[in-house]
């Protein structure tokens, strides 16, 4: 994943009209917070060049003319000034941070509302990595821009602006000879800038690389010593930290570089009015305060001149980063409600796959010309290898993807004439690998019905099987389940999805059996549950457990997106083709493992992937 | 500066154990001390250079303009001198700014790396036993962030700390030179400053933590949101999960406004405390300007210096607090380079020639570091090419044994001989070089086949050998089946391997490096039919001509064998070959039984189903 990451980043864009014009929409909203922080950070830039030219009036009005009665004078004007600028430095901090944090919140809120909206389509298509990149880091980066980035630009233009201005005011004709130089202070330092970002990236690639190498050798310490590898490692890591080392010590030099780089061209400006304005005390052509208002105005323009070339080297990335955004934000989800859909109202009824034609994203055909039909309360379960088409017809069924050729029909209705909503909430689903959020157990069951009572999300899980278990847990039902889950066993989870399936009440369930180990107990329990569940509802079962196979109304056989085989088990095994030998290998697999012969009960070619 | 310095073999960090942390670092610094030094005495430079500059000033303003005697004999003469002065000073400043940063980075990335490379080479080098216990996250956290923050520690909290103490102390001592009085009037609130920034930067992080924090929250929701989809579309509960994402991203953003709420108080406070202090020591200066206590010249001067004597105290405070950081993360660095390494090349034999493959098991004892007792009592001699077989439950201390050989871990008491000669006179780095692995889910690194396959072979290894490996281990065909043959990436573009298929890839890396000892860990269970034929065909080759250990799943497996480990509980309860166990009452015959009568099950199942 962090691969990925960097790959985007070196992503540079230039900036389009629509882009920003959508960029500048992102503040529209919270324009008054925007503006303040622009007239706080311009006044406050206008103070700091203000108060250069007092100096100057201390100096030329009350010391040269031993006047203290004017420095009292002015002193007092300079302390209500400091007072002013103070406000303002509080006013762009607090409007330009919390614009930033309102911009960045906005933009979460944007995406993830937009993503839950996505068809599952999408989101087998983008790693998941990329997603969270772009609701994590791109927004972070998009409203840097639209706070920080702005606030430096104007604060950077404003200095440069009023600076020259007072010098002009001062003397027009030095002040032509900072004008003459400013565009080459600028040009220096844009320069370095972009050379600076190329190191800095080139360093943070490699660095990227060294973690994985980290964690490539400490994930496969084992093989590494068996194979007596270390050396070998060490030289390919080294040349790893080698290319770290160049680009993050040259970009550290040249960063060290550039400010006097800067400076010194200032310098040259500096030393020619120096000379040639000393010369010219004399006939009252500038004063002395004057020159040191020039020294002074000279010296600081330094940062606005740095921070205006980083805003700009960066700019690109941030735009990129938006471009992103938007990009994701327009996705239309591929499954939607037609505008005449209308809400099922229940889905036992007989349900038809008519013709069906499906290829995910890669266009391979997965099912083609698929035909079923079954009846309500009927149990189906779906066995075959992997590939084969299993997860495809489940995922159809949810409508989680719709057919490209034919369709589906739900009491004789295309189930594209109903409701998303209609349809997802009269299902039950218990996945494979089961997903649970962090949060207690009470409330990852509840997640099936959001109204439910603690009584109900009790009597769930005594459907399910699950009450026992929960309620040995020191906390009982107030027990953390870990992040996606991971404090529990596998089973454990499994039979929390079960409950929670069961909470839900659905017309249509759905299964994924485990294939992964669950010990036996457990493994009775989930059976147990299972079958509570689908008693009086339609359900479909993608099945790797013998007693679910040979409990099921009828058998398909899934291979190559066909149904090859189909009946009862006697039926099947009277054929004795493809489900014969599914079934002679299974049952010796799981009697074995009943016996205690085998230990690792993971079933033959049957990892299915969803 | 080369990069020839490198010397990581010769360089042991665990010197800097046994000194306080302060010196350790400083010994850390090894090689590099005098860069660093360097670069704290470039600082100075650069800081008087700018200093010199402000004095320059002073010289202009007074002995040139006010009294009209020119040192350089006219006012022309004299003035191009000053302005070329400006000029020098400006180079020699920024020359000096330049070699002080570039010596920095020079000293922290080069102790970085050397930090990195010894940490890569030290946590392989480090016991079984203690990855075992230690996560993987948690030591790459620790080799990347903290090492990151440790380098910061140096090359710039350090440094900038130094910065802004030198400019401090020569700006000081330059405004005292001046006037004493000023001096000390000029500084009259810094400590306050310097307490009060210190207070303000403890309770930034503190905020800044929790920010982070939260940031942390947030991503895991997101995650959790994004990798469980299906469940929240087949639930229909997009709408709970935009509120559970609203709090969580609402929540961010108050801890944001709080963080940048405590940064807009902080700023412009202290710059009302520091503006006043300022116009304070103008007001004075400009007093003893008009009471001629003091020349303009030096009033100029004064106004110049005082200012980088004020600014940068408010930053001082913050580096503070950032040290400390840096300091945690350098203990969090050394808790690593504390552990002991396992030594690879120390053993009382230093063989010159391949095992022969006797091995002899004498009342080995194994237990861990925590106490538990592994094995117990084990006794059995196997000859030059035999087969063993270890049958056995999960915990039954069959891996444990056989990961004795490669003294992956070493036996508390009894005696292992190879050859003839005690296990632990072999050096490590012998024993591994003459035994294979091959593990029931391999290990494979993220790189080409072609290098997995070679992946600790010695370096001349030609692609026709490579290719007979892979032929021999029944994994070519499928190689080229790929769509960049050997040169595809395991894990990339979609291109992943199923178990089979990497233990296959395993088998052709063991059958390259021609091991005379073999431990095979045989489980077909995660294989389809098809496959197994082909699998048992590699492992057979592999077998032929090798001793080797079998840990064994299946009956089927073990008939083969010269001697068969029947395990329980650490202690091998029936040895013997297939036909010696069966004669006798026990687990193994108990074993066989069930088989028997799985099969016996599957007809009269199969009879009833006709």
């Amino acid at each position: 994943m962090p691969e990925i990451e960097i790959e985007e980043e070196d992503y540079e864009s230039q900036l389009t009209a629509p882009v920003l014009k959508r960029i500048l929409g992102m503040i529209k909203p919270h324009w008054k917070m925007a503006l303040g922080f622009m007239v706080s950070i311009a006044l406050t830039s206008m103070v700091d060049s203000y108060f250069t030219f007092l100096n100057k009036e201390i100096v030329d009005k009350g010391i040269l003319l031993s006047d203290f009665d004017q420095v009292l004078r002015i002193a007092k004007i300079y302390g209500v000034f400091i007072i002013v600028q103070s406000g303002m430095v509080f006013g762009f901090i607090y409007l330009a941070g919390i614009l930033g944090e309102r911009v960045q919140y906005d933009l979460r809120k944007l995406l993830f509302n937009h993503l839950q909206k996505l068809s599952l389509s999408f989101y087998s298509q983008t790693a998941v990595g990329r997603m969270m990149a772009r609701v994590t880091s791109d927004t972070g980066r998009v409203s840097e821009l639209v706070t920080w980035g702005i606030l430096d630009v104007t604060w950077g233009t404003v200095s440069i602006v009023t600076s020259t201005i007072f010098m002009a005011i001062i003397n027009w004709r030095l002040a032509l000879i900072v004008f003459a130089i400013i565009p080459l202070m600028i040009l220096t330092a844009v320069q370095f800038r972009k050379r600076i970002l190329v190191e800095f990236r080139g360093s943070r690639k490699a660095n990227s690389k060294i973690t994985g190498s980290y964690n490539e050798n400490i994930q496969g310490v084992r093989i590494v010593k068996a194979l007596n590898r270390e050396k070998e490692n060490l030289k390919e890591f080294q040349g790893l930290t080698d290319r770290m080392f160049k680009t993050s010590y040259k970009a550290a030099w040249l960063s060290a570089l550039f400010l006097p780089a800067v400076q010194i061209v200032s310098s040259i400006a500096l030393g020619i009015i120096v000379g040639y304005g000393g010369l010219q005390i004399s006939t009252g052509f500038i004063t002395i305060g004057g020159i040191q208002a020039f020294v002074s105005y000279l010296t600081f323009m330094l940062w606005p001149i740095q921070d205006l070339a980083r805003v700009y080297a960066e700019m690109q990335h941030s735009i990129a980063s938006a471009e992103r955004i938007f990009t994701m934000a327009d996705t239309e989800p591929e499954v939607k409600n037609r505008t005449t859909a209308i809400p099922a109202k229940t889905l036992m009824g007989k349900i038809q796959f008519d013709h069906v034609d499906f290829y995910y994203e890669d266009r391979i055909s997965v099912l083609s010309d698929f035909n079923l039909k079954v009846e309500p309360g009927e149990t189906i379960a779906l066995v075959g290898p992997t590939g084969g088409g299993k997860s495809t017809i489940v995922n159809l069924l949810c409508r989680f993807y719709e057919p490209q050729e034919g369709s589906i029909k739900i009491n004789g209705l295309d189930y594209t004439d109903y409701t998303l909503e209609s349809i997802h909430s009269k299902i039950g689903i218990v996945l494979q690998t089961p997903h649970l959020f962090s949060g207690s157990i009470r409330e990852n069951i509840r997640y099936g019905k959001l109204s439910s009572t603690d009584e109900e999300v009790e009597n769930a899980s005594k459907i399910a099987g699950a009450d026992n278990f929960i309620q040995e847990m020191s906390k009982g039902y107030d027990e953390e389940v870990g992040e996606g889950g991971n404090l529990l066993s596998v089973g454990q989870k499994q039979l929390i999805s079960l409950a929670r399936a069961v909470l839900a009440e659905p017309e249509l369930f759905i299964m994924d059996e485990a294939t992964s180990s669950v010990d036996t107990l457990t493994e009775a329990l989930i059976q147990k549950g299972m079958e509570n569940l689908m008693k009086g509802r339609t359900s479909f079962v993608i099945a790797h457990r013998l007693s679910t196979i040979r409990n099921a109304d009828r058998i398909l056989v899934i291979e190559e997106g066909k149904i090859s085989e189909i009946g009862t088990h006697a039926e099947l095994l009277r054929l004795k083709g493809h489900y014969y030998k599914l079934y002679t290998q299974q049952f010796r697999h799981e009697l074995e493992v009943q016996y205690g012969v085998e230990e690792d009960p993971r079933l033959t070619g049957s990892a299915v992937s969803s | 500066m080369g990069l020839g310095n490198n010397k990581i073999d010769t360089f042991d960090f665990r010197k800097a154990l046994s000194k306080s942390n302060l010196k350790g670092i400083w010994w850390l610094l090894s090689d590099y001390k005098l860069a660093y030094i360097g670069a704290t005495l470039s600082l100075a430079f650069s800081a008087t250079a700018k200093t010199f500059t402000f004095l320059l000033l002073k010289f202009f303003a007074d002995d040139v303009l006010t009294n009209g005697e020119y040192i350089f004999g006219t006012l022309k003469s004299t003035l191009i001198l000053i302005g070329s002065g400006f000029f020098v000073l400006a180079v020699i400043e920024g020359s000096f700014s330049y070699v002080s940063g570039r010596l920095a980075a020079y000293t922290s990335e080069n102790i970085a790396r050397r930090l990195r490379d010894f940490l890569f080479d030290h946590i392989q080098r480090l016991s079984f036993a203690y990855h075992g216990n230690t996560s993987t996250g948690e030591l790459i956290e620790r080799v990347t962030s903290d090492l990151d923050a440790f380098r910061r520690f140096i090359g710039e909290q350090s440094i900038g700390m130094g910065r802004i103490i030198l400019m401090f102390t020569i700006n000081f001592v330059a405004l005292i030179s001046l006037n004493v009085k000023l001096g000390l009037v000029s500084v009259i609130v810094i400590p306050f400053v310097l307490l009060v920034s210190l207070w303000f930067f403890k309770k930034i992080k503190v905020a800044y933590e929790k920010y982070q924090e939260q940031e942390a929250i947030l991503s895991t929701t997101l995650q959790e949101n994004l990798t469980g989809v299906r469940v929240v579309k087949a639930f229909a509960r997009q709408d709970y999960e935009i509120g559970k994402f609203e709090k969580t991203n609402w929540e961010k953003f108050l801890r944001g406004k709080k963080y940048i709420s405590l940064h807009s108080l902080f700023w412009p406070l202290s710059d009302i405390v520091l503006g006043f202090q300022l116009l304070g020591g103008f007001v004075y200066a400009s007093n003893l300007a008009i009471n001629a206590e003091i020349t303009t010249g030096t009033y100029l001067a004064y106004v110049g210096l005082v200012v980088w004597l004020i600014w940068p105290i408010r930053n001082l405070g913050r580096l503070i607090v950032q040290t400390s950081t840096g300091l945690v993360s350098y203990g969090r660095v050394l808790e690593i380079v504390k552990q002991e390494r396992e030594p690879l090349l120390a053993g009382k034999i230093q063989p010159d020639g391949p095992l022969v493959g006797e091995v002899s098991f004498e009342s080995i004892f194994f237990q861990y570091e925590d106490g538990v007792q592994v094995l117990k009592d084990i006794n059995f001699t196997v000859k030059p090419g035999q087969i063993i077989a270890l049958l056995g439950s999960t915990g039954s201390g069959k891996t444990s044994l056989v990961n004795l050989l490669p003294r992956f871990y070493d036996y508390s008491s009894g005696s292992l001989k190879v050859d003839g000669q005690e296990l632990k006179d072999y050096p490590r780095k012998y024993m591994r070089s003459q035994i294979g692995i091959v593990e029931q889910e391999p290990f494979l690194f993220s790189r080409s086949i072609r290098e997995n396959i070679t992946y600790g072979a010695h370096a001349g290894v030609t692609e026709t050998e490579i290719i007979e490996a892979a032929k021999a281990a029944a994994v070519h065909d499928v190689i080229l089946s790929f769509p960049d043959g050997y040169d595809t990436v395991v894990g990339e573009k979609g291109v992943t391997l199923s178990g089979g298929q990497k233990q296959r890839v395993a088998v052709a890396r063991t059958l390259l490096k021609n091991p005379k000892i073999l431990i095979l860990d045989d489980s077909t269970s995660s294989v389809d039919t098809e496959t197994e034929a082909e699998i048992r065909k590699a492992l057979n080759s592999l077998m032929k001509d090798r001793t080797t250990f079998v840990i064994a799943h299946r009956i089927q497996s073990v008939m083969i064998a010269d001697l068969i480990l029947v395990m329980d509980k650490g202690e091998i309860i029936q040895k013997g070959t297939h036909e010696e166990l069966l004669a006798i009452e026990g687990t193994y015959r108990k074993i066989y039984d069930i088989q028997t009568r799985i099969d016996d099950e599957l007809k009269s199942e199969i009879a009833n189903a006709l």
